[in-house]
């Protein structure tokens, strides 16, 4: 699975470290999301499209 | 959603305190039972005796593994399926040996083999942890 999560973040100007502080994760796991070597639950995935103001379906792709 | 509220995050400190002491109980407890001439019935209880304060640091552990992020409980449960069935076969090679090969129980007495647990658990911890670096 893909996603646009470092695009979005780095639009917003945020650390990883911020973006973990809003959803309430730690840093290494917002790094392993974006690195794409771990795809977070939904409860996570629906925190991160909210607070991008997006939704999960724009925020995460099917692929690979 | 109404997010249940939080509760006061564990101090590392205080943990790794527990932890020690834990050991440390441990350790005078086997060294009294070994080197000392307890009575039975008081070498049985000191047997025990380091049970209560792992209760204390499991209880700990326990609050600390549910607290935890999603990433790090995944990480932990890999850890200990890479630890779990790594000691059962340890165990299983050992019995096996032993069978063929007198061990010396100074090297494989139960009192040595919980040693290898934790070993093989920071083990699976690091090769877990790999993958999501």
């Amino acid at each position: 699975m893909t996603n646009r999560l470092r695009v979005l973040r780095a639009e917003r100007g945020w650390s990883q470290q911020e973006l973990a502080e809003r959803v309430g994760v730690s840093r290494q796991t917002i790094n392993a999301v974006e690195t794409e070597r771990y795809e977070p639950s939904l409860s996570l995935a629906f925190k991160l499209a909210a607070i991008f103001a997006t939704t999960i379906e724009e925020l995460f792709e099917p692929g690979r | 959603m109404l997010e249940s509220p939080r509760r006061k995050p564990l101090s590392g400190a205080l943990m790794f305190g527990v932890g020690v002491g834990w050991v440390v109980v441990y350790i005078v407890c086997l060294l009294v039972v070994k080197e000392t001439d307890v009575p039975r019935g008081v070498g049985i209880a000191l047997a025990f005796a380091p049970i209560l304060p792992f209760l204390a640091f499991l209880r700990m552990l326990g609050r600390v593994s549910r607290e935890a992020d999603e990433l790090h409980q995944r990480v932990q449960l890999e850890a200990l399926a890479f630890a779990y069935p790594a000691m059962m076969v340890l165990l299983m090679t050992l019995g096996l040996l032993e069978l063929v090969v007198p061990l010396s129980p100074d090297d494989f007495s139960l009192r040595h083999l919980w040693a290898y647990m934790p070993a093989l658990y920071f083990a699976g911890l690091a090769l877990a942890w790999r993958r999501y670096k």
